[in-house]
């Protein structure tokens, strides 16, 4: 809003959304013990802590278990074509500015179908949060490779196990021009992934969050050493990255204070090959984001757009004879 | 370098009747050889680009962007030079133009003076020269219309800033209110039907599609939540205020619909006609005003007509806030000291008095003559320099108070006079004073602020709350004194090249107005005694009759010979007047401030006073204990908390904020696991269940994070396995 009377009148009005208000009329139809649950509740607490209108909230998903997503948000959502959440996502955004955007995607839809749109995102830097749900599997379509899948893994599609070696979605991201905010958090600590959803939320950019996620049926004790170890994460913490509790610093102790601008030392911390980084590995604010450098001087109206066109014509039009005088 | 030459004055004893000069400004006889702040570019407005930049400026940025700096260069930067000296020639002349259209006119002319063919080298070198200009625009000479072109410039550059800035916010006003209307058609029957459906279709419809049977289905499928018809009626309305507004014309030239009304004027040359058009225009201010209200509050969907219509309702114009008028564009008024009727000026005090959005200028032609609101009768030169010192009185407006030949000095306190979201006085001094035509006015105006007759400054209420952020003396040569010293390079009778310093006084730039000659007598060489002193020193002096010492002005003629001439009372009177004046200002500016010298000196005698009453003793008391000598106080130790662990009384409990949320328990039994508000599960009531379903909730449980605790009923069957299965959990 532009006028302090216009905010004054809006206070007015006080808006006291529930967490119910954001849950559709769809219950969740995620296997039973599916880490997508865990993310869904983050997104909804934190639609409810910022008091987010239903109407001024879009989910933009493609394909996959992650992909569902939207359906379960009561917020507009577009449950979109496969790797292309991105580009639908952005469209929105350079639009509808007002609007708050989420992208949810998994690693089969992100990391190989919409690869392309996933590089590109993150340079484009436009104001907007990634929800990355990585459990290393294609599970929708019962159990094919993904791009993360860990080598020998047996799937439909690689049956003597993957041959490659996964690819690192942290090292990719942190690795594309104008890279602005790379978090990684895991589904099973909720307080964590709600305190990393919210600063990604209140990052001024393009904000990617891979999150580690449990697949029970495909991918079934998959992530459990990392579960059952604290000792194998570690926590970044930082004045300006995430804070732990006391009691969750007695369970976690094995932390690490990073600086969020430290590019080096998120590279380093991204590639680690046993623990599991958990935290902020990168944020910088100063980025330009594309939206702000696209917006124009003057908002597209129906009118100007035609006034617009209308001048280009003019200048290659020719005109009729008799109208000439 | 021969700044004059001292010969027996050939009108000596006689009334003064030749034009003369302060022997200062024997080196600008000829400013059109001379490079100088003029012609100065009324620059096109550009992200960074300067209000007004000099011509000599702008033509030094080229070279050092063109010309390489060793001899290589210095070819193409005399070619340059030369065409900057023939624009200056011409707009001393009194052409004008833009920047990049005099210099094609220039350099067509020095190539053909040098008798080169189109495409030659100078024509080759001129033409990148002029490509790489930094800045164009229009060019002006320093004239009587100066300080008039300059603010409309300046204002023209801040209403085109306020233009951009509203149509961004009202085109998106008008774009999102657009849309919610367009996407509330979309569920209408009209939307729906088949001739729609078939227009929407446009000339490829080939007539495979039935648009009536389309409409048949879409009719069952479309949502029925359509907006309330008074919220509709609200939109359309607010759609329409905004875009029929007549504040701003649209911006592109072909954007122009029948609704469109003229946009107003706001450029005024009286204060009244302001004044009644910002009365006559109140009415549309205050239905925008609201338009754009209701259109953010409809934006965000926060519009409640049970709250929102009585204070719309009740709004009036004293609602306005700064912010809501800032919007909108402010009036400029133009007037002229000693054209303008007195009242004119009483009214635009008024005008700034009372907060309005207004640019007012003042442009000061004579310092000398008939002021306005009143004419002097005994106090010549003292009415016009105090418009603005008034204008500070009233706290909330800005005032800048400058000469022509400062205003590119001036050019970020221009800028911040326009960025000012109040009203702002300009009073500009133009030079071009008719009783003094030998004077360039640019001299003439330069020499208002030497002279302290005319002094440059700002006051700028949004700089800070106190005088010392508000109030800038900076503009002034040499501050901390009474008249700005000079070195003068002459030549004597004997040939000899003398130097000496002279200080500019009041007196000096008096002396060229014929109107005041008659206060002037020449005296000749050989009756230069001890007595004749400084008009400077004389004013130092601290008895106002000094009838020993004759007071005078190192003057020349226009033969550039430098001879003195006495001046009389009336002309000291003016000094003094005029140095008081000046005495204040640097007061204000926290220069010579009288009450810091007071309390400083008051301060000394204090201290002097208490260093004589305290009478050095000896003491024989023990130096005080110091803190570290006493013993320390036992701290209590306060052992640290053994941190607290759950207590397990047997209870079922669940690790809450560790839950995701993944529905494994409340499946399980929903009475005896919930959600919270978090959608985290925790125990809701541990009757209401069986031990068996809490030991298999918490070996299902995907993160471990259920404790069954000890079964509460003791005839549950197979209670021992269950204990055994829960013992992993617990």
């Amino acid at each position: 809003m532009t006028a302090s009377m216009s905010q004054s009148l809006a206070q007015m009005v006080q808006t006291d959304y529930e967490i119910g208000d954001y849950q559709s009329s769809i219950a969740p139809r995620w296997c039973t013990g599916c880490g997508d649950t865990a993310i869904l509740t983050a997104m909804q607490r934190l639609c409810r802590d910022e008091q987010l209108p239903p109407e001024k909230t879009v989910c933009v998903s493609g394909i996959g278990c992650a992909s569902r997503l939207p359906h379960y948000m009561n917020a507009y959502g577009f449950h979109g074509i496969h790797g292309r959440a991105l580009p639908i996502a952005e469209g929105i955004k350079i639009r509808r500015p007002d609007m708050s955007v989420f992208v949810t995607t998994g690693d089969g839809d992100c990391c190989s179908i919409g690869a392309a749109h996933w590089l590109h995102a993150v340079r484009y830097n436009m104001n907007m949060t990634m929800l990355l749900h990585d459990n290393n599997v294609y599970g929708l379509t019962k159990k094919q490779a993904s791009p993360t899948s860990p080598k020998g893994l047996s799937t439909n599609t690689t049956p003597t196990g993957a041959s490659l070696n996964p690819l690192n979605p942290l090292t990719v991201t942190l690795g594309i021009a104008n890279v602005s905010f790379v978090a990684q958090v895991v589904d099973w600590i909720p307080e964590l992934l709600y305190e990393v959803l919210q600063k990604a939320y209140h990052h001024k950019g393009f904000s990617f969050i891979r999150i580690l996620q449990r697949c029970p049926n495909f991918m079934d004790h998959h992530f459990d050493a990392w579960m059952q170890d604290p000792a194998r994460t570690r926590i970044l913490t930082h004045g300006d990255g995430l804070r732990l509790r006391p009691e969750m610093s007695r369970v976690y102790k094995n932390q690490e204070t990073h600086d969020p601008r430290d590019m080096a030392r998120a590279l380093a911390l991204a590639a680690m090959p046993d623990e599991v980084p958990v935290g902020i590995l990168y944020s910088n604010p100063d980025v330009p984001c594309y939206d702000e450098l696209r917006a124009g001087e003057r908002p597209s109206t129906p009118a100007l757009v035609e006034t617009v066109l209308n001048e280009e014509f003019d200048k290659v039009g020719i005109w009729p004879a008799e109208e000439e005088a | 370098m021969q700044h004059g030459r001292i010969t027996p004055n050939p009108t000596a004893r006689e009334p003064v009747s030749v034009p003369l000069r302060p022997a200062l400004y024997a080196r600008f006889g000829d400013l059109a050889e001379l490079r100088h702040d003029y012609p100065l570019v009324l620059v096109d407005r550009a992200e960074g680009a300067p209000l007004l930049r000099p011509l000599s400026r702008i033509i030094d940025d080229t070279l050092k962007l063109v010309a390489p700096a060793d001899l290589t260069g210095e070819s193409l930067r005399q070619q340059v030079l030369r065409l900057e000296a023939d624009i200056r020639r011409k707009v001393m002349a009194g052409e004008e133009g833009r920047l990049s259209d005099l210099w094609r006119e220039a350099a067509a002319g020095i190539v053909a003076g040098e008798g080169q063919a189109p495409f030659g080298e100078v024509d080759n070198n001129l033409e990148t020269a002029r490509k790489k200009l930094p800045l164009d625009g229009i060019v002006i000479g320093c004239d009587a219309a100066t300080p008039d072109k300059v603010l409309c410039h300046a204002w023209n550059a801040k209403q085109a800033d306020k233009a951009r800035r509203f149509r961004k916010i009202v085109d998106g006003l008008i774009l999102r209110l657009s849309d919610i209307l367009k996407s509330d058609h979309m569920k209408s029957d009209e939307a729906h039907d088949a001739d729609a459906l078939a227009a929407a279709m446009g000339t490829t419809a080939d007539g495979t599609i039935d648009f009536s049977v389309l409409s048949d289905v879409l009719h069952r499928a479309r949502p029925e939540d359509r907006l309330p018809e008074d919220r509709v009626a609200r939109i359309e309305h607010a759609l329409r205020v905004l875009k029929e507004q007549p504040f701003f014309a649209p911006g592109r030239a072909s954007d122009r619909g029948p609704e469109r009304r003229d946009p107003y004027s706001y450029s005024f040359d009286n204060c009244s006609d302001a004044l009644e058009a910002y009365r006559d225009r109140l009415p549309d201010v205050l239905e925008f005003t609201k338009a754009m209200t209701v259109a953010e509050l409809e934006m965000e969907n926060k519009y409640r007509p049970e709250l929102h219509d009585p204070i719309f309702e009740r709004f009036e114009t004293s609602d306005l806030s700064p912010e809501q008028i800032g919007l909108l564009p402010s009036a400029l008024v133009c007037l002229r000291d000693g054209e303008t009727m007195s009242a004119e000026i009483a009214r635009s005090y008024e005008a700034l008095a009372c907060g309005l959005p207004i640019t007012v200028l003042i442009q000061v032609d004579d310092l000398l003559g008939p002021t306005s609101p009143e004419p002097p009768q005994n106090s010549f030169g003292a009415g016009t320099a105090r418009l603005a010192a008034m204008a500070m009185g009233l706290n909330n407006a800005f005032v800048l108070q400058t000469t022509s030949a400062h205003l590119h000095r001036m050019n970020d306190a221009l800028e911040r006079g326009m960025r000012y979201e109040g009203p702002a006085l300009f009073c500009l001094y133009s030079g071009a004073t008719p009783s003094m035509p030998d004077v360039a006015p640019y001299i003439l105006s330069a020499a208002a602020t030497e002279a302290r007759a005319f002094p440059s400054f700002v006051y700028d209420p949004a700089a800070g709350e106190d005088w010392a952020s508000r109030f800038d003396l900076a503009g002034n040569p040499q501050i901390a004194q009474d008249w700005p010293e000079h070195r003068l390079l002459f030549e004597d009778s004997d040939g000899q090249r003398m130097e000496k310093a002279i200080a500019f006084t009041f007196a000096d730039f008096v002396i060229c107005d014929r109107r005041y000659a008659r206060f002037c007598h020449a005296v000749e060489r050989s009756e230069w005694s001890e007595e004749m002193i400084p008009v400077s020193e004389w004013l130092r002096s601290t008895s106002k009759q000094d009838e020993r010492h004759v007071p005078y002005v190192s003057v020349i003629d226009p033969g550039d010979r430098m001879f003195r001439v006495g001046v009389d009372g009336k002309i000291t009177e003016a000094a003094r007047r005029c140095i008081d004046g000046w005495k204040r200002l640097l007061e204000m500016g926290g220069i010579n401030n009288s009450h810091v010298i007071r309390a400083l000196a008051e301060d000394r005698l204090r201290r002097e006073d208490e260093a004589r009453n305290v009478a050095p003793t000896e003491t024989t008391e023990p130096p005080a204990p110091s803190a570290a000598s006493e013993p320390a106080q036992a701290v209590p130790v306060v052992a640290e908390a053994p941190a607290a662990e759950p207590v397990s009384d047997g209870a079922p409990w669940i690790e809450t904020p560790r839950c995701t949320t993944c529905n494994e328990c409340v499946q399980t039994n929903d009475a005896l696991f919930a959600y919270n508000d978090d959608m985290q599960a925790y125990i809701a009531d541990p009757d209401a269940g069986t031990y068996r379903q809490i030991v298999e909730a918490a070996e299902g449980c995907q993160v471990s994070i259920i404790h069954p605790g000890q079964p509460r009923n003791p005839d549950e069957p197979n209670l021992e396995e269950l204990i055994e299965r829960a013992a992993a959990f617990n």
